[in-house]
């Protein structure tokens, strides 16, 4: 199935920003974000389809992830 | 500190504290060991500044009465990681209620000064009344204990926050300083005067790289008192740390609770500033006085297109391993580094940048170095002028003040000055008393009368309930952005319980980056105060404390004068709602009213009995 992800911030350096990306039906959004390599330590947020959603959340196909490093202090 | 016991929460008058109480109008000096009347007094910091201005009643901030008092958290100056705070607390200048009354306030930052102060062998210094001539503080350690001395500043007159402490280094080589800038000596027109506090980077560098005790005015009250700069003078007493505060310091830097702002460089995600690329996906970066267009504007000030153009480089405080600094240099045409000109977190970025429309780096950092320099709030002045600049907008006809409009940095520029030399008393007295006398309060962009930091209000409703700096007393502002939460349930949650414990750090003496998710009630601070004191207290005791001195804190601002009507965010959030930010919508009024009561109820009846 067809998942467009997109990442921002830190998570952008070396990968991309927007991208359609392959994944075999089921696959959650923790899973999605450790094969992109992500650190688990700073993933803070994960938007599917604009609305917040738990990182065990499964995608479908046609999905818009976006996966945003943690987000606290100023 | 002289602790006779082993379990403060319970035995705190067994634990003696070291106070100097100085009068200033006559330069008597009082030193007192004095008995801590609960854990909030052994922490420190505001849970015990705000018990002792609990006992006076205070109309006027710029008053003979209104102390400004000095002092440090139990673990400042500690092997534990960021342990470097000092306190600042008073009746605010700029923060009161619309009965006129001054709000009780504190103010905190770090650099060396804390650490020194607190290795001189006092914890905390009163100042009261005021000098008639301008003097500075020389807190000493001697053999016989602690020793405080004023001395003439005729020579720090009219010099920003930076060049006193270049100035007192030269006297002073071995010490610390904390000193305000013109603004805060203009008192009388800037209410918003911040501490400089100095770091030893600054000190080795000579770069004016400063941590500041922004919020709130204490910086003007220091003004008001003649009292132009501290110096702590003391050898260093960083002992080695032991095993169990080493597991916890490694906590801080690898267990994820301060990754976020650590460098990329270390996996981490690059300081507050980052901050900015989060929001933007929400277009929540507050843009021109908090109105964000919906568009890409904000991504001119992404750390990406910066260094472009500019060099930053990574730098700490003293012995942190965070690591958080973004400090910002011009860069010269063969592409080495040049002038250092400020350093980016997110707040002062934002406000002195993109919500007031500049989104070129270089003059977003001139404007910070600005405001750092006179010695001011950066949240206050930025906010304070994009209303300014919101007003024009809507007046080109009859502009005020110089006719500033959003993105015009030579007028801001103008306007900073100005403030921080104190002739231009609508900018320096904020937000709140401009908007009163141009009659248009709705998008004056403060709570309670103190200015809201860079995070829009249609994501933070708890804004309302923040008893000091609006995001740093009340942590709720990534409560719909991280988290998503956007029901009443865990909005009240979040406000009566999980994220007022973040004004924990504002008592113990660590920055907040020490964990600022979970606060100071853990078994990593259980862990430290174990180690450093012999103390058996739990976590449970800890967060018991946070929540009665933040909640004595509440009971005070409304001892101050302060109705319920003024727990709001500002009136355009929920009259003229924004439709580019793209979040759920928590702030329509039938929202606000459902949460008001459902807070109250729970808050109402903790507040009383507090301040007896």
């Amino acid at each position: 199935m067809q998942v467009r992800v997109k990442l921002v911030g830190v998570f952008k350096i070396d990968r991309f920003r927007q991208e359609m990306c392959d994944y075999p039906e089921g696959i959650t959004v923790m899973e999605v974000a450790r094969q992109l390599g992500l650190s688990e330590k700073i993933l803070g947020i994960a938007l599917i389809n604009g609305v917040h959603s738990g990182f065990d959340s499964i995608l479908q196909d046609g999905d818009d992830l976006t996966l945003m490093p943690i987000l606290e202090g100023g | 500190m002289k602790i006779n016991t082993t379990t403060p929460a319970t035995n705190p008058e067994s634990i003696y504290y070291q106070r100097c109480t100085v009068n200033l109008s006559t330069g008597k000096m009082e030193f007192a060991e004095v008995p801590c009347r609960n854990l909030e007094d052994v922490l420190g910091g505001f849970g015990r500044s705000f018990q002792d201005l609990a006992r006076r009643k205070i109309e006027n901030a710029y008053c003979d009465e209104n102390p400004l008092i000095v002092n440090t958290g139990l673990l400042t100056g500690s092997t534990a990681m960021t342990g470097l705070r000092t306190y600042f607390s008073g009746y605010s200048p700029i923060k009161g209620s619309k009965k006129g009354l001054p709000a009780a306030m504190w103010s905190t930052g770090s650099g060396k000064f804390g650490a020194k102060f607190k290795w001189t062998g006092l914890d905390e210094l009163i100042f009261e009344n005021r000098s008639d001539k301008p003097v500075y503080a020389v807190i000493k350690e001697t053999e016989s204990g602690p020793v405080v001395e004023l001395k003439p500043a005729d020579r720090l007159v009219g010099l920003g926050t930076h060049d006193k402490i270049m100035e007192l280094q030269k006297e002073y080589p071995d010490a610390h300083f904390a000193a305000i800038g013109q603004a805060g000596e203009n008192w009388q027109n800037n209410y918003m005067g911040a501490v400089a506090l100095s770091t030893e980077n600054q000190l080795k560098s000579k770069e004016d790289k400063c941590r500041f005790a922004g919020r709130g005015g204490m910086g003007s009250l220091m003004g008001y008192k003649n009292l132009l700069a501290l110096v702590a003078q003391s050898t260093d007493k960083m002992a080695k740390p032991s095993e169990l505060v080493k597991a916890a310091n490694l906590n801080v830097i690898k267990g994820g609770g301060s990754a976020r702002i650590q460098p990329i460089s270390r996996g981490g995600g690059g300081g507050t500033w980052a901050a900015y690329d989060v929001l933007q996906e929400f277009h929540a970066v507050p843009v021109n006085n908090f109105r964000p267009q919906g568009n890409a504007i904000p991504e001119k000030l992404f750390r990406e297109n910066v260094e472009k153009t500019h060099d930053v480089k990574i730098e700490a405080c003293y012995r942190c391993g965070i690591t958080c600094h973004n400090n910002i240099y011009e860069r010269e045409a063969d592409g080495s580094r040049g002038e250092f000109l400020a350093k980016f977190d997110y707040e002062p970025l934002n406000l002195l940048g993109t919500n007031i429309g500049i989104h070129e780096a270089g003059q977003a950092a001139r404007l910070i170095q600005l405001g750092d320099n006179y010695g001011m709030d950066a949240i206050s002045l930025g906010v304070t002028i994009s209303y300014a600049m919101a007003y024009n907008e809507r007046h080109p006809e009859a502009p005020i003040l110089n006719g500033v409009n959003f993105g015009d940095y030579e007028k801001a520029r103008e306007l900073i000055i100005a403030a921080g030399e104190g002739r231009c008393p609508e900018i320096g007295k904020g937000s709140m008393r401009l908007s009163e006398e141009t009659g248009e309060t709705d998008y004056a962009y403060h709570v309670k009368g103190l200015e809201i930091a860079a995070y829009q209000p249609e994501s933070n409703p708890g804004y309302a309930w923040a008893i000091a700096g609006g995001h740093m007393s009340m942590g709720t502002y990534g409560l719909l952005t991280r988290e998503g939460k956007s029901d009443i349930d865990s909005w009240v949650q979040g406000i009566t319980e999980d994220k007022l414990h973040i004004v924990g750090f504002d008592m113990i003496g660590l920055c907040k980056f020490f964990d600022i998710a979970k606060g100071i009630g853990t078994q990593m601070v259980v862990d430290c105060l174990k180690s450093e004191f012999d103390f058996e207290i739990t976590a449970e005791e800890i967060r018991a404390a946070v929540r009665r001195a933040f909640l004595r804190g509440m009971a005070l601002e409304f001892r101050q004068g302060y109705s319920k009507d003024e727990f709001r965010i500002p009136a355009e959030v929920y009259k003229n709602p924004n439709p580019n930010v793209k979040l759920p919508n928590i702030t329509s009024p039938e929202f606000l009213t459902k949460l008001e009561e459902r807070v109250w109820e729970i808050f109402e009846p903790e507040l009383e009995g507090l301040l007896d």
